[in-house]
């Protein structure tokens, strides 16, 4: 049974969407890649929903969101209209948007797009490439496409291997997210999450356009509001380095978390839940306005 | 003048079994700290004990997620796999501790107890440094065990949460200022925690001390079995056979079974007066009819039903087992199917006291039911005492932090 049910949920052009609660701020917690969907997010939802105002929705290619199979329905421009969709649809003027993994990309350019709309931007090992990722993994990405003699490692980030052993794949990728010893649930989680999907819906969000460095740090030396980045030192998915560098980017807070993987806010929620709560008040009563001071005054 | 003691006690919410048993405990802790105050963290079922007996609840409880309906969502008919069903409530008990780390964080508490409060305990585990007031636990067995049916994988998935446990205790002793055994070490099954691992036994007893049985009523008042039943209406020239499935609401099958069993059982008892309760979370509107047979939705003091009974039909839960232990009465029980506590931790512990009849429900149709009726009613029974001190001698470890 889920700990929370939603207050409101509905679709907007395609994406199922979940409103819990009714404090303030709202905090929108962006997707990751469609190898999951909105339920990595369990371990937030009571918790926040019960302080503030939560949105939360289906990444395309998964959940209950649509599943096209043009790649050009996963560029990262369609993900960043779907979070405007999404906060239109819940009446959500602004947000704090915490974003994990690949949805730090489509939570960029979003705040790129609608600077006025994020209050503050949370990122949990976030998916950019202003550092090489891992050597192995950023190898075999390279070479997604191509035809492979080995399915070993990292030779699973593959298309043709996906078609071939799709749960071989998803097992691979997940025992890689959890580092941490003692995670037989959340790979079972993450796993039964990612079988929900398919290899060729999976294949063509692989295959979507995303951020490249220099896009992406032309976004970073303009984003002005409050930043906050939470990245595991056991990471293998991406390094913590891109976590580093991303906190450097912004002038943002760095939470470093010792011996942890790629999904700290399901395997340490404790920690990040807290971090996370104390961001989203201090951001929502954050530096006022020059019209508020005057109000004040 | 120093400030009044506070204790924040956390009793497991799924059923009603920890609820008399913490009840206890803290009427005993009153005896031993002058004005302690406690407050509870607790949610229905447990709520409806608590503020029988006037104890306070915390108003944060409303925010608790229900574990009850959880447990109800994950059973099939008298079938509970209890561990995957607690694994699935990963996002309940998260949500659990946020609340209680809310209440910890706001208000001050000297001391933090938690009866099988899984989520409080873990999650201290994990963020020792959270930890901020005395804190102790409470538990009446010790280890997940796999079931025969659950294969090699199930064996792993309970090791594996073995050895983090183990890990966690090694890794922050600081954690629990006190943990009790509710129960003595040879109530500990003979297995290990899994193939690399300790006995459970050895390990237990290394990392707690032991309160022995915690009862949830008072011997005295129950030791003149006749006063008991005459004042619970019970007449000289029947048989009362209560049948009761704790309050989970999980049972309702074995109620359907024994109702059906019945008439034959009447055949054979002429005197059997059956009482059914069918607990505050199963509507008794809900259960089947049958001429003579009276059914309850709810009996607070059903402790001293269970000690007044000729004969009780239960499930496989610790609390009622030992109360009808603790009280000599003849019973029948019914493990749900899959759990391993009901099936091998307490059954261990059952059969050490030579206490009940283990009956399986599958293979039981209502006439084998109605005949084990037959059997066992009124019987004389040869059980192994139980100690009554328990709640006292849990009290005494709790109030050592409050000095």
């Amino acid at each position: 049974m889920r700990a929370v049910e939603p207050d409101e949920s509905g679709f907007a052009r395609g994406i199922y969407w979940e409103r819990f609660g009714d404090g303030e701020p709202t905090v929108l917690f962006v997707p990751a890649w469609a190898i999951v969907h909105s339920r990595a997010w369990k371990m937030q939802l009571a918790y926040f929903a019960r302080h503030f105002r939560v949105a939360v929705f289906d990444p395309r290619g998964n959940g209950r969101s649509e599943r096209p199979l043009d790649p050009a329905a996963y560029a990262e421009t369609e993900y960043a209209a779907d979070i405007a969709a999404v906060m239109d649809a819940s009446g959500t003027e602004r947000a704090v948007v915490v974003s994990l993994s690949m949805g730090a990309q489509r939570a960029l350019l979003f705040a790129d797009a609608h600077p006025e709309r994020v209050l503050g931007m949370a990122f949990i090992a976030p998916s950019l490439p202003l550092v090489p990722g891992h050597s192995e993994r950023a190898h075999y990405e390279k070479r997604f496409a191509e035809q492979l003699d080995t399915g070993d490692g990292w030779a699973k980030m593959n298309m043709h291997y996906w078609r071939r052993d799709y749960r071989g794949f998803i097992e691979y990728f997940f025992a890689n997210v959890f580092t941490e010893p003692h995670s037989t649930k959340q790979i079972e989680d993450a796993v039964g999450w990612g079988l929900e999907s398919d290899a060729e819906t999976l294949i063509a969000t692989a295959l979507g356009p995303g951020l490249d460095e220099a896009a992406t740090r032309a976004i970073t030396d303009g984003l002005r509001c409050p930043v906050l980045v939470i990245h595991g030192e056991d990471d293998r998915i991406r390094p913590v380095a891109a976590g580093e560098a991303l906190a450097a980017a912004t002038g943002g807070e760095f939470l470093r978390m010792p011996a942890v993987g790629h999904c700290p806010q399901a395997r340490k929620p404790v920690a990040v839940n807290l971090a996370l709560r104390e961001f989203v008040e201090r951001v929502a009563t954050g530096p006022r306005t020059e019209e508020a001071v005057h109000g004040y005054s | 003048m120093t400030a009044r003691k506070r204790v924040l006690y956390v009793s497991s919410p799924i059923g009603l079994g920890h609820a008399r048993r913490d009840v206890a405990i803290a009427r005993e802790l009153r005896n031993l700290v002058d004005g302690v105050e406690i407050d509870w963290l607790a949610q229905d079922p447990v709520t409806r004990v608590l503020e029988r007996e006037g104890e306070r609840v915390h108003p944060a409880s409303q925010w608790l997620a229900n574990e009850s309906r959880h447990i109800e969502s994950e059973s099939a008919e008298h079938d509970l796999h209890c561990f995957q069903a607690w694994r699935r409530m990963d996002e309940i008990l998260i949500a659990n501790f946020m609340v209680f780390h809310d209440v910890a964080r706001e208000e001050r508490y000297d001391l933090w107890v938690g009866d099988e409060a899984w989520e409080l305990d873990y999650y201290l585990h994990e963020n020792p440094g959270e930890k901020r007031a005395h804190y102790a636990w409470l538990t009446d067995f010790v280890g997940w065990l796999p079931m025969e049916d659950g294969g090699a994988h199930e064996a792993f998935l309970t090791a594996d949460y073995n050895a983090e446990m183990v890990e966690h205790i090694a890794a922050h002793p600081e954690v629990r200022d006190r943990a009790l055994f509710v129960g003595n070490p040879e109530d500990i099954v003979p297995d290990r925690l899994g193939p690399d691992l300790p006995l459970i036994r050895d390990w237990t007893e290394s990392h707690f001390d032991f309160a022995g049985y915690v009862s949830g009523f008072d011997p005295n008042e129950l030791s003149d079995r006749e006063r008991v039943r005459a004042e619970l209406g019970y007449r000289p020239d029947e048989q009362v056979c209560l049948v009761t499935v704790g309050g989970s609401g999980v049972g309702k099958a074995l109620l359907r079974k024994v109702i059906a069993a019945f008439p034959e059982a009447k055949q054979q008892v002429s005197d059997l007066r059956m009482i059914v309760v069918a607990g505050p979370r199963i509507d008794p509107a809900t259960l089947p009819q049958a001429e003579g047979l009276e059914v309850y939705p709810y009996v607070h003091d059903l402790y001293r039903h269970l000690a007044a009974c000729d004969l009780a039909v239960v499930q496989g839960g610790l609390t009622t087992a030992m109360e009808l232990t603790a009280n000599r009465r003849p019973f029948i029980y019914f493990p749900l199917a899959h759990h391993f506590e009901q099936n091998l931790h307490v059954r261990h512990r059952l059969e050490r006291y030579g206490a009940g009849r283990c009956m399986s429900f599958e293979e039981s149709e209502p006439l084998d039911i109605a005949a084990a009726i037959g059997e066992e009613i009124g019987r004389e029974v040869g059980y192994r005492p139980v100690e009554t001190d328990g709640a006292a001698r849990a009290a005494e470890r709790l109030a050592e932090m409050l000095a």
